[in-house]
């Protein structure tokens, strides 16, 4: 059995449906209407000891309320969370200590207290001895820097020091499994990439470590896995890499040429490239699989029409695949494995939208 | 356990002691409330030798039952009120992924300066009621004088709980029922027979405040109608405490974490 | 004018979004109306000396009490204090208006509701318990001058203590003792009669007593003629006293929020 497994998990938020004022607060109370929201859809996910998954999605597509089924501070409508086969919701006191949670939008640090304080209420929460505890703090000072956090309250900490001290909270106690749920927002640069860079030592270390996120930065470099929700069901859930020779299979080539081209005498010499007007007369874009044409093929095609100045080519990243599953434009099919090598079912208007089309 | 909430608690006591002149300010108010309340029953009393039965130093000594229950509230379980904040804010979430009773975390969330004075010039009223009044002590009254406080404390901290629990259904910001249950303490100062029929009826036994202060104190001296319902004390203790913590836990099973 | 108009506006509007919050925050004061109804029926019906208050008079002076309590409620008091605490006092500072009348303005604004409320739980009192009997024509007037005093005597009283947000972040206490004081000085707990002699005559020249004995005793008939034009002249004298004293408070006040640097 994988250490997190979700089974068919559902969560239903009900709210009442209150009309404004106080008529319509009477009449709530005599009508009772209520309108449900599925924040998550029936959920399958398990996750390995030692895997590093990140779980995408847009705003609203029940990320966090997935994060916080799994670590039961919600209780799921159906369904079932087990963590290393036991239920948090059922099992709080011995699920806790396998388990670190971050979220970013909220700090867990005292307000009125020293880091180093309300680290040290942690550790004592946690039972974590002495030695250990001293160890992990010096890992942590080394990464983070959090020696010079440590004497400042809570409620003086910049949002950047605010994660890295929170990070520090959520780790202090060794857990099995993390959920870190968008622990980059709202910071800078600099910060940034040192938290990045202790998320790779965390899943170097085998930590099994759930990223959700909305910054695609993170993701890249750090999971192997992707999982992707929208609209509270999983629309995607297999290898990162695959997906980006899957779905990123396009490049986009744009060419500054001496004279002017006509797009139609490239398109005979590429078969299936999309050729569009590019930002001036003598620029055009041409998009192309890179599977069936290579950039030097299509670079050479054009040069061999006219003479080529300049050129450069784009290549989408991972963050382009999932804003395109966003949109809709792309559909990537549900409940992929990463062995079963579907295929891939792009819709849309068929003129993507990196190419610009001429008027 | 206990060791880890007063960790809890004395971490937030040190951090209130950074504000000095704050802390004498609050500690200086609730004296002069016991002092204003002692001055009204004196000048009460020296029209009349007893209010129903009950004499100056046994309504004293009610008072400070309510004080010392309401102190014990505001010293060492004051985070029950910042229950609801919580709740509608959404910041119980680590609570919830910490090994320790949730229902803990929440109570020593914070810490009431006021609960300690009150505690202090409670317990001094008590003792000097007690002394003023003659009570025929012996070996098993002395024994209830300590165990039916107790009890006493524990309705109003469970009520405290269990009044404060409701915000899991009702989502607003602040406690206003909890405040509203609280302000009927107001009343359970004052013995329970100067109250018409209906309010004795809710004090006894909708909020049952009257077991803070008008029964234990009736059984130990032996004053008003039925002085034996002050052995159920116990009981309706076990009962308030039990009703707060399945409220609390039923409530926290249907915790939303508002907000994103 | 039109800003301090402006002003009373958004206090009604305030007060009526948050109508639960003002409905409780009265509880307090209602459930010490109720204690004190109990207590005095009891005590009074118990009591020999018949020099005292009869159960009628005392009923009409607790409703007094009740209402001097229920009056310029908790919202303006709060919200003074925590501006001055958070140091957003300094954009009240730049407003075309003056401090101390701005914070009238918007007591006057919510306090009609709490006339209502007042006029509600009289009228409850008085179903329950029979109509009071009315003072003659001119104590009459002076019972309803002595109440519409009451109102900014009060306010400057709780304004007073706003102010002292200047000097600790601990507003709770203060609006705790205060409270406190004003129970005992202003006779709202216990008629000043009642208390011991030197006690009462402290508190019958103190600017509490116009918050209940005043207008109570005028109600009730205890007071009558001159005696109570006396009492109302007195009143009116500390509201005069305590507005220009606040005046002068606010002054060093607000020269120490430049030294905290705001």
């Amino acid at each position: 059995m994988a250490l997190v497994e979700a089974r068919q998990l559902t969560k239903v938020f009900r709210r009442p449906d209150k009309p404004p004022g106080l008529a319509g607060a009477l009449r709530h109370l005599a009508t009772r209407r209520y309108v449900e929201k599925v924040a998550v859809d029936h959920v399958d996910l398990s996750i390995e000891a030692g895997e590093a998954v990140a779980y995408v999605g847009p705003n609203g597509a029940g990320k966090s309320t997935t994060v916080k089924l799994l670590s039961g501070i919600l209780q799921p409508t159906s369904g079932e969370v087990r963590i290393g086969g036991l239920v948090p919701q059922d099992d709080r006191m011995a699920v806790a200590h396998r388990i670190g949670v971050l979220f970013g939008q909220r700090t867990q640090l005292w307000w009125d207290l020293p880091v180093a304080d309300s680290l040290a209420v942690l550790r004592d929460l946690y039972g974590v001895d002495e030695g250990t505890y001293r160890k992990r703090l010096k890992r942590f000072d080394e990464v983070l820097g959090l020696d010079d956090l440590m004497a400042v309250t809570g409620r003086k900490l910049s949002l950047g020091q605010r994660m890295r001290a929170d990070l520090a909270a959520a780790l202090v106690h060794g857990p099995e499994v993390v959920y870190l749920d968008e622990p980059t927002i709202g910071l800078d640069l600099s910060v940034k990439d040192r938290v990045r860079e202790f998320f790779r030592e965390l899943r170097d270390e085998g930590t099994t470590v759930m990223l959700t996120s909305h910054d695609l930065a993170d993701i890249e470099g750090f999971c192997r896995r992707l999982v992707i929700i929208d609209e509270g069901r999983i629309v995607f859930d297999g290898d990162l890499e695959a997906v980006k020779d899957e779905f990123a299979r396009d490049r986009i080539l744009h060419v500054h040429t001496e004279t002017r081209v006509d797009p139609d005498r490239v398109r005979a010499v590429l078969p299936g490239a999309v050729v569009a007007a590019g930002e001036s007369p003598l620029w055009h874009s041409i998009r192309f699989d890179r599977f069936a044409i290579t950039a030097g093929q299509a670079v050479a095609a054009v040069t061999g029409i006219a003479a080529v100045v300049d050129f450069r080519i784009d290549e989408p990243g991972i963050e382009d695949v999932i804003r395109r599953v966003y949109s809709g434009e792309l559909r990537l099919a549900a409940e992929t494995d990463a062995e079963t090598d579907s295929e891939p079912d792009v819709e849309g208007s068929g003129e993507p939208d990196a190419v610009v089309t001429a008027p | 356990m206990v060791r880890l909430y007063f960790r809890f608690l004395g971490l937030h006591l040190r951090a209130l002691l950074e504000y000095q002149s704050d802390f004498w300010v609050m500690a200086a108010a609730t004296v002069l409330i016991q002092v204003v309340n002692l001055v009204f029953l004196s000048a009460v009393f020296a029209r009349i030798p007893t209010l129903r039965g009950w004499s100056f130093w046994a309504v004293v000594a009610m008072f400070a039952l309510m004080a010392i229950a309401e102190g014990v509230g505001s010293f060492f379980f004051e985070g029950t009120w910042r229950l609801s904040e919580s709740i509608n804010q959404g910041s119980l979430d680590y609570a919830l992924v910490r090994p320790y009773p949730v229902v803990l975390q929440v109570t020593s969330a914070e810490i009431g300066i006021n609960g300690l004075t009150n505690i202090i010039t409670g317990g001094a009223m008590l003792a000097t009621a007690l002394a003023h009044l003659d009570v025929r002590w012996s070996v098993g009254l002395v024994l209830l004088a300590v165990v039916l406080p107790v009890c006493a404390v524990m309705i109003k901290v469970s009520v405290n709980l269990a009044t404060n629990s409701i915000s899991f259904w009702l989502a607003g910001p602040s406690p206003l029922f909890a405040m509203a249950v609280h302000q009927v303490g107001e009343l359970a100062r004052y013995p329970l027979s100067i109250f018409p029929t209906a309010l004795k009826a809710t004090l006894g036994l909708v909020v049952p405040f009257a077991f803070i202060t008008t029964f234990p104190l009736g059984f130990l001296l032996g004053t008003g109608s039925s002085p034996w319902l002050g052995l159920l004390t116990p009981l309706v203790a076990a009962y308030c405490v039990a009703l707060a913590l399945v409220a609390f836990s039923r409530g926290l099973r249907r915790y939303e974490s508002a907000g994103n | 004018m039109r800003g301090y108009r402006a002003l009373a506006r958004i206090s009604a509007k305030n007060a009526l979004t948050y109508r639960l919050e003002f409905a409780f925050a009265l509880f307090g004061v209602l459930f010490q109306f109720v204690a004190l109804l109990a207590v005095w029926r009891v005590l009074l019906a118990d009591s020999t000396t018949g020099t005292g208050f009869t159960w009628p008079q005392m009923r009409g002076y607790l409703l007094v009490a009740f209402a001097s309590g229920a009056v310029v409620g908790l919202f303006a008091d709060f919200r003074m204090s925590f501006r001055i605490r958070s140091g957003l006092v300094a954009l009240d500072l730049i407003k075309p208006v003056r401090y101390q009348e701005a914070r009238f303005a918007e007591v006057l604004g919510g306090v009609w509701i709490e006339v209502l409320v007042v006029l509600l739980v009289g009228g409850v009192t008085v179903l329950v318990a029979g109509a009071p009997t009315w003072p003659g024509g001119a104590e009459l007037a002076l019972f309803t001058a002595s109440m519409v005093l009451l109102i900014p005597l009060k306010f400057l009283v709780v304004y007073l203590c706003g102010l002292a947000s200047f000097w600790t972040q601990n507003y709770v206490g203060v609006q705790w003792a205060r409270i406190a004081i004003v129970n005992l000085f202003s006779g709202a707990l216990v008629p000043l009669a009642y208390l011991p002699g030197w006690l009462a005559s402290v508190a019958a020249w103190s600017p509490f007593a116009g918050m209940t004995s005043t207008p109570g005793l005028i109600l009730i008939g205890r007071a009558t003629g001159a005696q109570a034009a006396f009492l109302v002249a007195v009143q009116l004298g500390w509201v005069v006293v305590l507005w220009f004293g606040a005046k002068l408070l606010w002054r060093t006040a607000v020269r120490q929020l430049t030294v905290n640097g705001g």
